[in-house]
C-alpha cells in the first residue's frame, strides 16, 4: 500500500499535467492577425473561415500543426503557421478554447426540412460519439456546433473524397457513402445547434 | 477556382431542396458496423508538440531487476518505427506529423536529431537496406540513397512509388494505409497491406496482406493473407520465419477479438481475416467458415492492446535467457471500456518456435487507477551494442534500456 501510494506521488511529481505549459494570455496577444479572419471574438462573420472559439485546445493544436507541416493544405493557412514554434501554439489554442462559442451573425433562419433530414442522418452516422452529445467537440475532436454551415459542408465534403484526414482517418469512414444533400443536411442541422 | 466551384456546387445543392427525403439512409459504412450507439469510445489525442524533458514519464517506467531506462532521445514528435543504419544512426518515421527523423550520437553521450523528411502521408514504414534508406509513406516509397553520408543534405530521394504499386489512399478509404517495413535475410523487403475497412469482405488478393518485394519493388510476393492489421514485422534470426504483431477489429467487445502474435510457417499461408481470429469467428463477416481451416496465432495478446513494433532479441547485453526472444511495444486501447497496453511485453519461445508465455517487460506508461496513460510505445529496436530503445509516440521520446548485473 504504502509502495503504492508512493509510485502514485512519484508519478504527481513527474507529470505536473500539459495544460500548464499553455499561456491563454500570451495566445490571446498572438491571436491579433487571427482575428482578422477568424472573428474578433473568435466567431467567424467571413463565409468559409471557421469559428475557432471554444474549439479544443487539442483540435487547434493538431491543426495548426498539420498546417505548418504542409500536411492540411490551406494556402493561406500554410502561410501563417510556417515555422511557428510549438509554444505559439499551444499559446493560441488555449486563447481560442477560452472563448464563448456561438453561431455567426449572419446565421441563416432554420429550414425546417434540411434540419429534419440532417437530424435523420446524426444518429445513424454516429455523429455524436466522437463530437459529443452536444457537438462541443473534446481533445483533438472539434467543436462543430454553430459552427457555419458552408464551412462544415465543405469541410465534410474534403473528408469524403480523400482531401483531407484528421489524427485519424475515423472522418474519412464517417462520412462516406453521403451524398452533397445528405452533407448539406447535415451542416443544416449542425449549424443550427447552440 | 476550385473552391469557387466548390461553393457554388454545394449552392446548388442547397437550393435544390429536400430530395434527399426520398433517399434510403445510406449503408453503415465499415467502420460502424457493430458499433454500439450510445458509445463515447474514440480514438486518443495524440501530443504533436514537443514536451520538456522533464515532463517525460521516465521515472515512471518499471523494468525486470537489472534492467534500467534512460531517455536516448526527445523533442521527437509522433515518433514511431525504428531502424538503426550501419554508422549507427537511428532514423524513425512517423504517422500525424509526416516526419522522417535522423539522430545521431554526439560524443558526450547526448543525441542530435534532424528531420530529414516532411510533409509525407503517413511515413511510418523505414527500413535501411545497405547503406540506403527506404521510406515507406502511403502509396509512395522513397529510397535515400548513401543517407548517414549526407544527413546534413539530404539528397532528393529515388522515387520507386510506381515500382511497388501500392494501393492508394482513395482505394484505403482511409483505412489502415501506414506501412510497416523490415528487411528479410533473404534480402527482400516485407511489408504489409492493411485492410481497406474496420471488418468487411475484402478483395484478399489486395488488402490485409503482408508482402514481400525485391528492394527494387519487383517480384511481389504474398507471405500471408488474411491478416488485417499488422504494424510489427521481424524475422526469427535462426529459423528465419516472419513473425508480426496483428490488430483486432473494433466495436466487436471490449476482450474480443484478441490482437495477436503471427508466425509464418509458409509463403502464402491465411490468418483469416475477415473471417475469423484464431479460434473466434467473427460475429459479421465469418461467412460460414470453420476457424479451424486457417493458421492459428501463436499468441493472444488481448483485445485492443494494439500491438505495434515487434523485434527479437539478438543481442548479448541482455541476459541469455532474453536471447531470440520477442519484445513486442503495445501502443494501449482506445476501443475499449478500461484502458489496457501501453507497455512493452516479451513473448517467450522454446526451442521449437512456441510462444510458451507472455510476460509484462516495461511497464508504468499505464496509470490504471485514473485510467490515462502517459506514454504510448509505438516500437522497439536492438541496438547494436545489445540495449533496446523504446519509441514513445505519445512523448515524443526513445528510451534507452540497458542491463547491468
Amino acid at each position: 500500500m504504502l509502495a503504492r501510494l508512493l509510485a502514485a506521488a512519484v508519478l504527481a511529481a513527474a507529470f505536473p499535467g500539459a495544460a500548464l505549459a499553455q499561456d491563454a494570455r500570451r495566445g490571446a496577444d498572438l491571436a491579433q492577425t487571427c482575428l482578422a479572419c477568424h472573428g474578433d471574438n473568435g466567431r467567424s462573420q467571413i463565409e468559409d473561415i471557421p469559428s475557432l472559439a471554444g474549439q479544443p485546445t487539442d483540435f487547434i493544436t493538431l491543426q495548426m500543426i498539420l498546417f505548418r507541416e504542409g500536411i492540411r493544405r490551406v494556402p493561406v493557412m500554410n502561410q501563417f503557421a510556417a515555422d511557428i514554434p510549438d509554444r505559439d501554439i499551444e499559446d493560441l489554442a488555449a486563447y481560442f478554447d477560452g472563448l464563448r462559442p456561438g453561431p455567426p451573425d449572419d446565421r441563416r433562419p432554420r429550414d425546417a426540412d434540411l434540419y429534419a433530414a440532417g437530424q435523420a442522418l446524426i444518429g445513424p452516422r454516429h455523429c455524436a460519439t466522437c463530437h459529443v452529445p452536444d457537438f462541443g467537440g473534446r481533445a483533438q475532436i472539434p467543436r462543430i456546433a454553430a459552427q457555419r454551415e458552408e464551412f462544415l459542408a465543405r469541410s465534410m465534403v474534403e473528408y469524403r473524397e480523400g482531401r483531407r484526414a484528421g489524427a485519424d482517418t475515423q472522418m474519412n469512414g464517417a462520412v462516406v457513402g453521403l451524398s452533397d444533400p445528405d452533407i448539406a443536411a447535415i451542416a443544416h442541422y449542425l449549424a443550427q445547434q447552440d | 477556382m476550385t473552391m469557387k466551384r466548390l461553393l457554388l456546387g454545394l449552392a446548388a445543392v442547397l437550393i435544390a431542396g429536400p430530395a434527399f427525403s426520398q433517399q434510403p439512409a445510406p449503408a453503415v459504412p465499415g467502420w460502424a458496423v457493430g458499433r454500439p450507439e450510445g458509445s463515447a469510445l474514440a480514438p486518443h489525442s495524440p501530443r504533436l508538440t514537443v514536451m520538456a524533458p522533464d515532463q517525460l514519464p521516465v521515472a515512471a517506467l518499471r523494468l525486470p531487476p537489472g534492467f534500467s531506462a534512460a531517455v536516448f532521445a526527445h523533442g521527437i514528435p509522433g515518433v514511431r518505427a525504428m531502424a538503426e543504419g550501419p554508422n549507427g544512426t537511428v532514423f524513425a518515421g512517423s504517422r500525424v506529423i509526416g516526419r522522417v527523423y535522423a539522430i545521431t550520437r554526439n560524443p558526450d553521450g547526448t543525441t542530435r536529431t534532424r528531420v530529414i523528411a516532411q510533409g509525407l502521408n503517413n511515413p511510418n514504414g523505414i527500413v535501411m537496406v545497405g547503406n540506403n534508406l527506404f521510406v515507406f509513406a502511403l502509396n509512395r516509397v522513397l529510397r535515400y540513397d548513401n543517407i548517414e553520408a549526407n544527413l546534413d543534405n539530404i539528397p532528393a530521394p529515388v522515387e520507386l512509388t510506381a515500382a511497388f504499386g501500392f494501393p492508394n489512399e482513395a482505394d484505403h478509404g482511409g483505412n489502415h494505409f501506414w506501412k510497416v517495413a523490415t528487411l528479410g535475410p533473404d534480402g527482400r523487403i516485407y511489408t504489409n497491406v492493411g485492410a481497406n475497412c474496420n471488418i468487411c469482405s475484402i478483395d484478399r488478393d489486395r488488402f490485409a496482406l503482408l508482402v514481400s518485394f525485391n528492394p527494387d519493388g519487383s517480384d511481389r510476393r504474398i507471405e500471408s493473407r488474411g491478416v488485417r492489421n499488422s504494424v510489427g514485422l521481424a524475422h526469427h534470426p535462426v529459423t528465419r520465419e516472419l513473425w508480426a504483431s496483428n490488430h483486432g477489429r473494433d466495436w466487436a467487445g471490449n476482450d474480443v477479438p484478441n490482437d495477436t502474435l503471427i508466425r509464418v510457417r509458409r509463403s502464402g499461408e491465411d490468418h483469416g481475416y475477415p473471417f475469423c481470429v484464431g479460434s473466434w469467428a467473427d460475429p459479421q463477416e465469418n461467412a460460414g467458415r470453420n476457424c479451424s481451416e486457417f493458421s492459428q496465432p501463436s499468441a493472444l495478446l488481448g483485445g485492443h492492446v494494439a500491438p505495434l513494433g515487434i523485434r527479437f532479441y539478438t543481442g548479448t547485453m541482455f541476459p541469455e535467457a532474453y536471447r531470440n526472444q520477442i519484445f513486442i511495444a503495445r501502443r494501449g486501447s482506445w476501443n475499449r471500456e478500461r484502458l489496457t497496453g501501453y507497455d512493452v511485453v516479451m513473448a517467450r519461445l522454446d526451442a521449437q518456435g512456441n510462444v510458451t508465455g507472455v510476460e509484462p517487460f516495461m511497464t508504468g506508461l499505464l496509470d490504471e487507477a485514473n485510467q490515462r496513460f502517459l506514454g504510448r510505445p509505438a516500437d522497439v529496436q536492438v541496438l547494436r551494442d545489445g540495449s533496446l530503445l523504446v519509441a514513445d509516440e505519445q512523448t515524443g521520446a526513445i528510451y534507452r534500456i540497458t542491463y547491468r548485473q
